[in-house]
């Protein structure tokens, strides 16, 4: 049996013809696709988590809905909000880059 | 038998993370296409037709013009981009499960190919070269397309097909439960009702689901299926033995059939005119009606894209041919399918057009299909 990532490669180059961008710009187009696929990879990263809940719940003989009813407060809330802030920050990265656009040479014309 | 989500042994085997993928790509297409894509038009107004008329001074006329202005609106541009990415996705999220299990895939297909219990056949024909029109283009984004064989045992372009039609039509809206070859049961019980054939044959089958379906509601019937690609085949051969119903299959073009005159009671073809060009339609349509006995049903269906309400409408429709590796799907859209068919030989007062609501549907789900009968003395079947 292969790989996970060698059967892909094996997909991936298969594939025939031309890629027509929808985007004005082919990168912009790219990084879109990239974008769509983890948020497809956190869907699954998320039914995982649900399947490790239930299992937690059914081991503690309770309801999964008891078992993530749970409210943060005081220094575990205060983690929990500095946790989502370095989260946010980590994404918007570029959002905050000081540093201006350079210009770039274009590949010799 | 249910046609889709039908589970046999030459399915790969998913790991549960691998479903939760094609769920979730599922999922992303269902969004695009229920709750983005309806808002094409609407954008067209708003953004496209005035961005097109402050570079031009007028109003988009032609479909180049209108495809010209969808183009400029960055809401559709952003749609495009998503839609074709989820269509991309659809084949990584099938096709991984597929490559990575292939050599047991491929074992159990030589050994059902060769099992003396097996209840149909397999006819490869090695000195045909599959129709280029069809074979050399990635339609719907296949990764290979539907012709690609990779030698003796190789299943890929069947499997890829069955496994991305199931993300795919669901993430449309087409039930997992529906069945085209239901529908056209359905439709021959109401429209030819005591018609039963003895012979039937199924033109461009791919993976073999209607086929299968023909053969296990009519266990009686003997059925004969046909594509262009060797791979598709194989692995339409073995799904059929493995769920135990009894099809043959040949590999043969479809405007060129080696079958005799007036040798089947029923000849259908599920979703294959969008996928050929107006030269092979019109001589697959010839030689449905030179195969089929007097008396006999001519049955070709294929989706409802046909006579869209405006042009803006039209040219939105038209995604699929410019991003969807669909290439001949305004041809088939626009073409004269009545002309066609009686241009074949049916009497014009037999060809009728049918407008088919989908067994389970869940957006409203239709086919369109158009029927004739050749001429003869013996119309009950
Ligand atoms: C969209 S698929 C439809 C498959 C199947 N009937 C179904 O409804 O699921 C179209 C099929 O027609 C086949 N095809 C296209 N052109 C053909 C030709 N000239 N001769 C035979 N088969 C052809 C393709 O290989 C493909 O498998």
């Amino acid at each position: 049996m292969k790989s996970e990532a060698e059967a892909l490669i094996e997909l991936i180059s298969s594939a025939r013809g031309a890629r027509k961008p929808s985007l004005a710009n082919r990168e912009t187009e790219e990084v879109l696709n990239i974008a769509l696929a983890t948020l497809i990879e956190l869907a699954v990263a998320n039914d995982r988590i649900d399947r490790l809940e239930r299992l937690v719940a059914q081991l503690r003989g309770e309801d999964v809905s008891a078992l993530r009813d749970i409210t943060y407060e005081g220094d575990v809330a205060e983690e929990r909000q500095q946790a989502t802030d370095g989260l946010l920050m980590r994404a918007m990265r570029i959002m905050l880059d000081p540093r201006e656009e350079a210009v770039t040479e274009k590949a010799a014309d | 038998m249910k046609v889709r989500d039908v589970q046999h042994a030459v399915l790969p085997q998913t790991t549960v993370e691998e479903r939760s993928r094609q769920g979730a790509v599922v999922a992303l297409r269902r969004l695009l296409n229920a709750k983005v894509r309806p808002r094409n038009v609407e954008i067209y107004d708003s953004e496209a037709a005035p961005a097109f008329a402050e570079r031009h001074g007028r109003r988009p006329q032609s479909e180049e013009e209108i495809r010209e202005a969808f183009l400029m609106a960055p809401s559709y541009r952003l749609w495009s981009a998503a839609n074709r990415s989820a269509q991309e996705m659809i084949w990584v999220s099938v096709g991984q499960p597929i490559y990575r299990d292939l050599d047991r895939m491929e074992a159990v297909t030589e050994e059902l190919m060769h099992s003396p219990a097996r209840r149909g056949s397999l006819t490869l024909d090695p000195s045909y070269d599959p129709s280029p029109e069809v074979a050399d283009v990635d339609i719907h984004l296949q990764p290979g397309g539907y012709g690609m064989d990779r030698g003796e045992n190789d299943v890929v372009a069947g499997a890829l097909y069955e496994l991305g039609g199931n993300v795919f039509s669901f993430g449309q809206g087409i039930g997992r439960g529906d069945s085209k070859a239901g529908v056209i049961l359905r439709l021959l019980e109401e429209a030819f009702t005591g018609f039963k054939p003895a012979r039937m044959l199924d033109i461009g089958c791919s993976a073999g689901a209607a086929s299968a379906a023909y053969a296990a509601h009519w266990p009686d019937v003997e059925v004969h299926a046909l594509d262009l690609g060797a791979g598709m085949l194989r692995y339409a051969h073995a799904r059929a033995e493995s769920l135990g119903v009894a099809v043959h299959f040949h590999q043969m073009d479809a405007s060129s059939l080696t079958f005799e005159d007036d040798s089947f009671d029923l000849v259908v073809s599920h979703n294959l005119m969008h996928e050929i060009g107006e030269e092979k339609r019109q001589a697959m349509i010839r030689e449905s009606f030179r195969v089929v006995r007097p008396g006999g049903v001519v049955i070709h269906q294929d989706v409802a894209i046909r006579n869209p309400p405006t042009l803006v409408h039209q040219v939105e429709r038209d995604w699929d041919t410019h991003w969807n590796g669909e290439v001949h799907w305004a041809t088939y859209a626009t073409a004269d399918l009545k002309a066609d068919m009686i241009a074949a030989g049916f009497p014009a007062d037999t060809v009728i057009e049918h407008d088919l609501a989908a067994l389970s549907g869940m957006m409203n789900n239709r086919w369109y299909a158009i029927s004739g009968r050749k001429p003869g003395q013996d119309n009950n079947g």
